[in-house]
């Protein structure tokens, strides 16, 4: 190759770099709705999306561990209604001015259960005692994601978390938790019963159920003056419409209702 | 707030040195044979051994769960033949520290040793000495500089392995959880102190290397 012909080369490179760069940057137009939601969200919030009875809602969900999540709201992302799996960070949130304290809602609960991969032996939530100290399980990193601190809550009170503790993998969320448990790199792992229900290759081993059993609610909340697009779907997650369909993904409702 | 905890910046010393006594012997071997041998596939050798340089991080960690996890095939070999489990424990962390090293040492030392004057060892060679002997009484003497910045180098990548480290040998806190990751842990959590300290270590380690490895490298081109 010529050094002329090389110069070209290099030229038509470059270009084709910045465009494509250049390209990636072009707004695709704002949505009329921006929800932050946990991962454990993921297997009900299209469905309810899709229900919300307004034609040509335009909604961009993000899923990720609550406390990831309200550290991305408090930098500023720009987010219109929170749905999390715990009360805590939305709290914090609203301790903070980021969130309207009159549009905190509990909108759903859900229920920790333990998992193993399909073909591992059962283990209990006793039973978590008497592992061998090689085995490996699977939490959320208690740090940040409400999926870990249940489990943690649920271990300290069964007076298992300090033995445990060199054991236990850390998920950056829930859905990395369980990807650990199908993938049988563990041999058991922590996650919520609405995660397992949907997971062919894992086996529900145990539920958190008695006085030691943490309670695992999904907890909502609008920012400081949210559109009405967003006051609008806080609402409908309310309805029965909206509680049927989560009651359908294995979702409980929030305490204090009666389910009809 | 309480001090930061010192475990992280132990264990990245212990992994990354013991990453390193794996790599040095492999990676010594590697570089002179691929300045030896007029091997044929001496170019495919090259790229392999680039590899892990070049991939991103994630993709290595990938790669090491699928073939030494536990439903890969090497994994299931080794827990069914010697009980041994790689993935989710310190020896993981090694071994992805090792991978990412690797290349670095080679790259560095193959030239250094490259850079020896064929003559001395032919000469060597007509008297009838071993390999092993020329390589300690000849090619070392003259190359251990491009050897020790290797070395450094290598070390330096090997503490700060952060991809494929969280994927095959986790985050569990005070067992694989190195300084790249406790950074990355702290952060999530909004514990600045914590990652700034760590922070801190590690740029103060890899300065440094830096310093020690360019005051090591133009020299060991000198012949």
């Amino acid at each position: 190759m010529t050094a002329t012909g090389g110069f070209r080369v290099l030229a038509g490179c470059i270009v084709a770099l910045s465009v494509s760069t250049l390209l990636a940057c072009v707004n695709p137009g704002t949505p009329e709705l921006t929800i932050a939601a946990a991962s454990s969200l993921r297997t009900v919030l299209p469905d309810l999306i899709q229900a919300v009875p307004t034609s040509d809602l335009q909604v961009r969900a993000t899923y990720a561990a609550s406390g990831i999540l309200r550290q991305q709201v408090a930098a500023g992302a720009p987010i219109d209604l929170m749905i999390f799996a715990a009360d805590q960070p939305i709290d914090r949130l609203i301790q903070a001015g980021l969130a309207d304290p009159e549009t905190r809602t509990v909108v759903a609960s859900n229920q920790l259960v333990l998992i193993t991969p399909r073909r591992a032996p059962l283990i209990t939530f006793e039973s978590l005692g008497s592992l061998p100290a090689v085995s490996r399980l699977a939490i959320g990193d208690p740090r940040t994601v409400p999926v870990g601190q249940y489990a943690r809550e649920a271990l300290v009170r069964l007076r298992l978390w300090d033995r445990l503790r060199p054991q236990l993998v850390y998920g950056a969320n829930v859905a990395a938790v369980l990807a650990y448990a199908r993938r049988g790199e563990v041999e058991g792992a922590f996650v919520y019963a609405t995660d397992a229900r949907v997971a062919p290759d894992v086996v529900v081993a145990d539920r958190a159920s008695g006085d030691w059993a943490p309670s695992p609610l999904v907890v909502a909340a609008l920012r400081q003056h949210a559109p009405a697009a967003a006051q609008h779907f806080l609402a409908f997650l309310l309805t029965d419409r909206a509680q049927a369909i989560l009651r359908s993904k294995g979702f409980g409702p929030p305490p204090g209702h009666a389910d009809s | 707030m309480p001090t930061p905890d010192l475990f992280p910046v132990r264990l990245s010393l212990e992994v990354a040195g013991l990453a390193l006594a794996l790599v040095l012997p492999v990676g010594v071997v590697l570089a002179w044979l691929q300045a030896h041998r007029r091997l044929a596939f001496r170019t495919a050798v090259d790229a392999l051994i680039l590899l892990p340089l070049v991939l991103p991080p994630s993709v290595v960690g990938y790669l090491l769960v699928i073939v030494l996890g536990r439903e890969g095939p090497l994994g299931r070999a080794l827990e069914a033949l010697f009980d041994l489990r790689l993935i989710f424990t310190p020896a993981a962390a090694v071994l992805a520290a090792a991978i990412v090293a690797l290349p670095l040492l080679v790259k560095t030392v193959q030239p250094a040793i490259e850079a020896v004057p064929a003559e001395l060892e032919d000469v060597g060679r007509t008297l009838g000495l071993s390999p092993l002997f020329l390589f300690l009484r000849v090619t070392l003497p003259s190359s251990w500089r491009g050897m020790l910045a290797g070395v450094v180098l290598a070390f330096a990548r090997a503490l700060g392995e952060f991809g494929a480290t969280l994927m095959f040998a986790g985050d569990i806190p005070k067992r694989t959880e190195t300084m790249p990751l406790a950074i990355y842990a702290a952060y999530q959590v909004g514990n600045d102190r914590a990652a700034m300290f760590y922070v801190a270590v590690l740029v103060a380690l890899s300065l440094l290397v830096v310093l020690l490895a360019a005051r090591l490298s133009p020299r060991g081109l000198r012949t």
